[in-house]
């Protein structure tokens, strides 16, 4: 083996063997064979490939795609492979979000099916020589399986007697039946469920050929190469085979004329007359039924489906809707609830039942109590945007007071009305429930001060690994903590210590508060300047040129800056260093309190990847209060410096405020280090991608430091200007208002 | 002098306005009560034409502000100006819409600044004046006047919303996006092309307003239809109209565009 591709192993291993030893194992076993249809310097590719799978599959399928790596790597990058789903979901799924009106997910699976919610699409498509003709056909699966939802196959309901319902069953049916039958109990009337659902699919598909024609046009005129060279793959068979029929769909689909089946049959009239504009699901169903008994006799096992029809799963539909119904249910009540909450203590609907709801159980309701009614023309006080006909609800009445309901309700309570044509009063009364309790739960203690708090304040990130130049996925936890404050004598005996020099800072502070102030001599503004006016008519009689700025304007600059500190509490912090750190954020809030500047400050910590700890001492919209000095006053050293977790915690929360300049500023004692690997070359790249995610959002990292050897490093991570190392550890306090000063005027 | 963005129109010939319930009714009685209104929406579904149709229905001239974030009090109440050596006041459109009894329409009020809209105060509840601090003087509109707002409730930002102290003093009309069949009416109307055409628009404008907050900002406005309209009425292909009119107008992210790009080549 020459000496580079060596080289190149042993520099992909240094990137593989901290994610897994195994997984390095297994590397090693393989490489070898890899390297004889790879070149060397396309390992590091396939090494990203390969940890790319195990992060998100595990070991044994990344073992999979070490063995086969002529198949599973060249191939794709040869582009042998056809298109995948994933290249093509950023592209396509605004487009299925965009034709549903709702958000169509697109899944990857075994089947074409669509539950209405998501669409499920094969992981790869490679039908066509053509990279265009296979993502078309991507396109022109979606576009059908969004069709049958659209046009209404999941909804078919047969009415009692309808001609669709075979006639063996209406004659031997024993147990009285059902009202009307949908989806499911329809393809049970027959013996052979699958055939008969089969047939029903054909006639959708043919409804669905039609709907397609004249909602997307253009999908299907440039697809018709696609259904010709389809209709061509159907093997020709004596007639009666469903294979004729989807022959018909893809001609017809085609807006080929074709050659029409020699002998038309009743059936075959009854399939064509499914692609007129007016057909319906019945009209399938009565399609279904009638050539069941026909295609049962003569051709046995159908064709399998044409692949852009899929199968139909109505189970999976029907879970769907009873999850929406349920989901929508939740919903409905707790709004619903939080308005009654929300109504004037003296009227308030359900009074008598709130009281009594911390007490034991709820009282039964009486049936009807509550009604949602539509609205008559002259109650509208706005005018009604949605189409004439369609029904709205404005309020709800509950023990004969009504309850007007905001907006997001009423949607809520027409599209509830929608599916189930009503508002079962048991949903009201649930909701009056949940009422009652909300108002219990209020009376609970709140959560107590230090513990972490419940799940929403662990955050989780990805981790940059120079040596692959990739990031390591979902890598390091960061949990966000309050710090009980301490009462003591710190933050007086501060104050009281640097009094000199904060009014000197006070000072300096306030005069770089420039919010509004009047700027003279301008060519337009709201008053005149009299000083200049005078001027220029002195000027205009001395016959010299007089000047146009004549005007005063009231111009305001806004500071509009948002600072976050970003504090080491590191165990070497312990002792003088921890003591000056938080003497110069004690000095930095009365300064910042008197400039304005929006600001919080943040302290980190924690040990192994698994928990990085932020711990909160201000944030951006908290006022300096006597907590806010307490909790300062409690920074005390704690564990390790995991730098990366919450560099890019802050910037997400530095990103999502409004301020025109947004800065990050670390207060450290030293190099980024935790207790695993993290430490080295691997902390100082990893620190330094955090912060050029920073810049990337808009946030202006920089560095106050007493390392000594900072400049090693420093220059690296943040850049040459934007750090300033302090010698001596007693200057921090004075330095600090000093350096923010600079970099905010 | 700095040139403010304002108009002032007589409406001679009848603007073009499909009503959706009863607003032209409903701000004609507000008109005749003195009571100012309140126009909220996204850009491009009709407020201002809106207006137009209401100015040309009460036969009054329209002064129309355009909001901007440099907007202070004296652009709308007037100022002192040096003219040939004497100190010379002029109206702002307010005053003057106040004096000539006309219809003043401030668009996009929440762009200006916060104490512009306290002007409007006096002026927009039962005492209806417009007090002139630098002359010293106090106008009482006439009946004829009326006053009129609009912001769009779709900006998220915390900056850009209306004070309740503002809000509450105006009869409110909600904007939006017709129905479908209204909306063709109105593409077809205003750009001239077919009916099936003008439905292929708005299908395609309504499958772009479903991807708001999933990658767009704001879909496809009736506006930009009715601009695509009218390009397809000249001859431009259609699917390259809506990509000139709409796609490209809509969005810069490239992911979105190639999106985008399917919409339009399947419906057209």
């Amino acid at each position: 083996m020459p000496d580079a591709a060596l080289d190149e192993i042993f520099r992909q291993i240094a990137a593989i063997w901290p994610v897994s030893h195994a997984l390095c194992n297994s590397f090693l076993k393989t490489v070898k064979k890899g390297l004889t249809c790879l070149h060397h310097s396309q390992l590091a590719d396939w090494v990203k490939t390969i940890l790319a799978a195990y992060e998100s599959g595990g070991l044994h399928q990344t073992r999979q795609l070490l063995e086969r790596v002529e198949e599973t790597f060249l191939c794709a990058i040869r582009g042998e492979t056809g298109i995948s789903l994933a290249e093509v979901t950023g592209r396509l799924q605004p487009y299925a979000t965009g034709l549903a009106g709702h958000p169509l997910e697109l899944i990857p699976g075994q089947e074409v099916y669509t539950d209405t919610e998501a669409v499920y699409l094969p992981p790869r498509i490679a039908i066509f020589p053509k990279q265009t003709d296979n993502f078309l056909f991507y396109k022109l699966i979606i576009s059908f399986q969004w069709a049958f939802t659209a046009i209404g196959t999941f909804s078919l309901h047969l009415p009692e007697g309808s001609p669709a319902i075979p006639a063996a069953t209406r004659r031997q049916r024993t147990v009285p039946p059902p009202a009307c039958i949908c989806l499911n109990d329809y393809f049970n009337l027959f013996a052979k469920p699958a055939v008969a659902a089969h047939l029903f699919h054909l006639g959708e598909t043919a409804r669905a050929t039609t709907f397609l024609r004249e909602r997307l046009p253009g999908l299907m005129r440039e697809s018709a190469p696609i259904f010709q060279a389809l209709a061509r793959t159907i093997p020709q068979s004596a007639g009666g085979s469903t294979g004729d029929l989807q022959r018909t769909i893809l001609l017809r689909a085609a807006q080929d004329a074709g050659e029409t089946p020699s002998a038309p049959h009743p059936v075959t009239s009854l399939f064509d007359g499914l692609f007129r504009e007016n057909a319906t699901s019945q009209d399938s169903a009565c399609f279904a039924t009638k050539a069941y008994a026909r295609f049962l006799d003569q051709a046995g096992e159908p064709a399998p489906p044409i692949i852009f029809q899929g199968v139909l799963r109505p189970a999976e539909v029907l879970a769907v809707q009873r999850k929406k119904r349920a989901a929508a249910k939740e919903q409905f009540i707790e709004a619903l609830a939080a308005v009654i909450n929300a109504q004037p203590p003296q009227d308030a609907p359900g009074e008598k039942e709130k009281n009594e709801a911390q007490g034991t159980g709820f009282p039964e309701l009486e049936g009807q109590t509550a009604a949602v009614i539509p609205p008559e023309g002259a109650e509208k006080d706005a005018p009604d945007t949605k189409p004439p006909g369609e029904k709205t609800l404005e309020f709800i009445t509950i023990d004969d007071s009504h309850i007007d309901l905001p907006d997001k309700l009423k949607k809520m309570a027409r599209e509830i009305v929608e599916d189930l044509g009503q508002i079962p009063s048991q949903y009201i009364s649930s909701a009056k429930q949940a009422a009652g309790k909300g108002l219990a739960q209020g009376n609970a203690p709140p959560p107590r001060e230090g513990e972490p708090l419940a799940g929403a304040n662990l955050f989780i990130f990805d981790e940059w690994d120079y040596r692959r130049a990739g990031f390591r996925k979902n890598w390091c936890s960061l949990a966000v903590k309050k710090i009980i404050p301490v009462t003591g004598t710190f933050v007086g005996n501060t104050l009281e210590r640097y009094r000199g020099h904060l009014t000197r800072l006070k000072r300096q502070f306030e005069m770089m508060r420039n919010q509004e102030r009047f700027v003279r001599r301008q060519k337009d503004g709201n008053e005149i300047d009299l000083d200049a006016l005078i001027e220029t008519l002195a000027d205009i009689k001395a016959g010299l040129s007089p000047s146009e700025d004549l005007y005063i304007r009231l111009a305001r600059d806004k500071r509009n800056i948002s600072a976050l500190f970003l504090v080491d509490m590191s165990s070497s912090t312990e002792g003088w260093v921890n003591t000056a750190l938080k003497e110069a954020l004690i000095l930095m809030c009365e300064a910042l309190e008197v400039l304005g500047d929006t600001y919080g400050i943040y302290g980190f910590s924690g040990m192994r990847r698994t928990r990085s700890e932020l711990f909160r001492i201000k944030d951006l919209a908290e006022p300096y209060n006597d907590e806010v000095k307490g909790r300062i006053a409690a920074i005390g050293p704690q564990e390790y410096t995991r730098m990366g977790p919450p560099i890019r915690h802050l910037t997400r929360l530095l990103a999502e405020s409004e301020a025109r300049i947004k800065l990050l500023i670390t207060l450290s004692d030293g190099k980024p280090e935790d207790y695993d690997d993290y430490k080295g070359e691997y902390a100082i790249e990893d620190t330094r991608h955090a912060l050029i995610e920073a810049k990337a959002q808009g946030v202006h990292p920089f560095c106050i430091t007493i390392d000594k050897q900072a400049h090693a490093y420093l220059p690296h991570m943040y850049g040459e200007v934007n750090y300033i190392c302090i010698d001596e550890v007693g200057k921090l306090p004075n330095r600090i208002p000093e350096i923010y000063r600079g970099l905010t005027s | 002098m700095k040139k403010i963005a304002t108009a002032t129109q007589i409406i001679a010939e009848r603007p073009f306005y499909l009503e959706q319930a009863e607003e032209l009714h409903i701000a004609k009685t507000a008109y005749h009560n003195g009571l100012p209104i309140l126009l909220k929406g996204p850009t491009g579904c009709g407020k201002t034409r809106f207006m137009q149709r209401l100015a040309w229905e009460l036969t009054r001239p329209l002064i129309t502000v355009s909001c901007h974030d440099d907007l202070s009090t004296s652009d709308l109440i007037g100022r002192f100006l040096i003219k040939g050596g004497e100190a010379v006041w002029m109206d702002g459109p307010l005053t003057k819409a106040v004096r000539t009894g006309a219809i003043c329409y401030l668009d996009e009020i929440v762009e200006a600044r916060k104490d512009t809209t306290v002007v409007i105060h006096p002026l927009a509840d039962d005492r209806r004046e417009l007090p002139i601090e630098k002359l010293g003087e106090t106008l009482t509109a006439p009946l004829e006047f009326m006053l009129a707002i609009s912001y769009n409730p779709g900006y998220q930002s915390v900056l850009k919303d209306l004070k309740q102290s503002t809000r509450q003093r105006f009869v409110s009309f909600e904007f939006n996006y017709p129905p479908p069949e209204l909306e063709a009416r109105i593409v077809l109307e205003e750009s001239g092309i077919e009916q099936p055409l003008a439905e292929k628009l708005v299908q395609m404008a309504t499958m772009t307003r479903s991807l708001k907050d999933s990658g767009l900002q704001e879909g496809a406005s009736t506006r930009l239809l009715i601009h695509a309209g009218k390009l397809i009425k000249s001859g431009i292909q259609p699917r390259t109209a809506c990509k000139a009119t709409i796609t490209e107008t809509l969005t810069d992210d490239h992911e979105m565009l190639a999106a985008l790009e399917e919409i339009t080549s399947s419906l057209f």
